[in-house]
């Protein structure tokens, strides 16, 4: 059991771009930086520890905590430490930073993830993340194997790209009520992704997460910090994390086995019985439209195959029983390091009632995820109590 | 897409480096490659505990915790069964050569018979509407092999009566 209760009490993201080349890396995680600080209205005296982290060799780079962690964050004469999993390096950085309050070590903790993709190759470093020998050689970075994965699900449930494509309809059109968002399609329809070029089939281009730049922090307390800075924290009621592999093809991987057993576990920590009624709002990690339809169903928001009914019948649409990205989700945002980071963000500020035209009415709980490049799953569940 | 109103200033610093890496390949892989050079024969590992049976051959079974050492590489055969295909049509740069990796190129995830985990490799075929779940696959080997994985330079789909 945790010894302390942990809560969300700053947040701070950038406006999501394809570039930002009027910035260089420390320059833009300060933004996050100085915005989550002002958020939680404190200064870098408050901060115990910093957890960092993006994926450095997607950038051509190494140990940039040193270089990047230390003023921007800031984590001058502070405890830094640096986290990098992946996809999953912005819950990584969540669960790190929660373990850390909730374990009694620290009592404030300012945790940051962050990609400046276009720096580098994406697709490029994915690839180096997996077996020189074995696998190098024929995988095609991210959307290959996400591609594998949409063409296996489709053949055992006979899933079809227009039940994909309202996936992209509906993340994409939420994006244009967040202002960091960094594709906002208003009026993108069905027939325009379906159009898109075919990037690897099964998947067109807009069937595919955007590479963005980027960067998101937040600020943990436990409970006596959090009294003294806030009246409307975000509080960690559980979390979870699953692994699954050796190598990425050793097993038929598209209902993404890690994130049943993540979700479950998390679930029973917080008490959750039937997700859809007992969540209000979910900030999944879905790379691909194909896995937003597979991964709800992973998540047990529906029996297996149903993903693209729970859409069909409005479930996951803002308004719905469990409205699924209210934030445009990654198929809006992708800056790999901060991606999932940007879940748990966006759970915490649908707890807080923050969301502005995105928000969800009358949140008490949230589910954020995290997936990444090995197949694991992270999960985190946030609400308005503290679990006790 | 709003176009930005104020061009950005662009300066740029550009230069180009060489990065080079050797990796040990493992145990189990050695006599791999040894047997895929000299005998065209494709190996696994067996678990000796649950007798699970991995591809690409391994030193520990995860379901397990056992090691399998050179004695439990068991003969694979050279054909399989498509689970899920795809063809890359997009360009990067392969971290293997430090080129451009030419596309389109097809690759899939297939088991190979007497294989308990599936695997991925190259497809001879780029047009998507050719290929099928379910359909059989075979190892394609080079008449000068070097050990490498480019001995297989690809599967292709064949007729199960071939």
């Amino acid at each position: 059991m945790p010894k302390n209760d942990v809560a969300v009490v700053g947040i701070g993201q950038t406006k999501f771009r394809s570039k930002r080349r009027d910035v260089n890396i420390p320059e833009m995680i300060y933004e996050a930086a100085k915005m989550a600080l002002d958020d939680a209205k404190i200064e870098p005296k408050d901060i115990d520890a910093i957890i960092i982290g993006n994926m450095d060799h997607f950038e051509g780079i190494n140990f940039s905590e040193l270089w990047c962690g230390i003023d921007a964050a800031p984590g001058y004469l502070k405890p830094v430490v640096k986290v990098a999993t992946g996809g999953t390096t912005g819950s990584s950085l969540a669960i790190c930073g929660y373990y850390n309050v909730a374990s009694g070590i620290y009592n404030k903790v300012l945790v940051i993830g962050w990609e400046k993709l276009n720096e580098g190759g994406a697709t490029t470093g994915i690839i180096t993340a997996f077996d020189p020998v074995w696998e190098r050689p024929s995988l095609a970075g991210a959307l290959g194997p996400l591609a594998l994965m949409a063409n296996t699900y489709a053949a055992k449930y006979g899933i079809t790209p227009e039940q994909a494509a309202k996936v992209t309809v509906k993340n994409r059109s939420n994006a244009a009520n967040n202002p960091f968002a960094h594709l906002q399609m208003p009026n993108i329809t069905v027939d325009y992704v379906m159009s898109s070029q075919m990037i690897s089939y099964p998947l067109r281009l807009h069937d595919c997460c955007p590479q963005s730049e980027g960067a998101c922090a937040i600020i943990y307390a436990n409970e006596e910090e959090t009294k003294k800075v806030t009246d409307n924290p975000a509080w960690i009621q559980s979390v979870a994390t699953a692994h699954y592999y050796t190598f990425g093809t050793d097993t038929i991987m598209f209902d993404l086995p890690s994130a049943a057993i993540a979700s479950k576990e998390a679930y029973r920590k917080a008490g959750i019985k039937d997700p859809v009624k007992d969540l209000d709002v979910a900030e999944i990690y879905e790379p691909t439209s194909w896995s937003e339809l597979s991964w709800t169903e992973s998540l047990g928001f529906c029996k297996s195959g149903e993903g693209g009914k729970i859409l069909d019948e409005g479930i996951t649409q803002m308004g719905g029983e469990l409205p699924v990205n209210p934030s445009g989700g990654v198929l809006s945002t992708n800056p790999i390091g901060a991606t999932a980071l940007v879940r748990v963000a966006e759970a915490a500020i649908q707890v807080m009632g923050r969301g502005g035209k995105r928000q969800v009415p009358d949140v008490e709980k949230a589910l954020s995820m995290g997936f990444g490049g090995s197949l694991w799953t992270e999960i985190l569940i946030l609400g308005k109590e503290p679990k006790r | 897409m709003s176009k930005r109103k104020d061009k950005e200033k662009v300066f740029e610093i550009k230069w180009k480096t060489d990065l080079p890496y050797r990796y040990s390949i493992g145990k189990l892989a050695v006599k791999f490659f040894e047997e895929l050079k000299n005998n065209k024969k494709i190996l696994g590992s067996k678990c000796p505990k649950c007798g699970k049976v991995h591809f690409p051959p391994r030193g520990v079974c995860a379901d397990c915790l056992v090691e399998m050492t050179l004695d439990d590489m068991v003969d694979l055969s050279p054909r399989g069964t498509l689970a899920g295909f795809t063809v890359v049509n997009y360009p990067f740069v392969d971290p293997n050569t430090g080129g451009m990796r030419p596309f389109p190129y097809g690759y899939a995830i297939f088991k190979l018979d007497g294989a308990d985990t599936y695997t991925m490799h190259f497809l001879d075929e780029i047009d998507h509407t050719k290929m099928r779940v379910g359909q059989r696959v075979e190892a394609v080997f080079k008449e000068e092999r070097q050990g490498n994985i480019d001995d297989i330079p690809y599967f292709r789909i064949i007729k199960e009566e071939e």
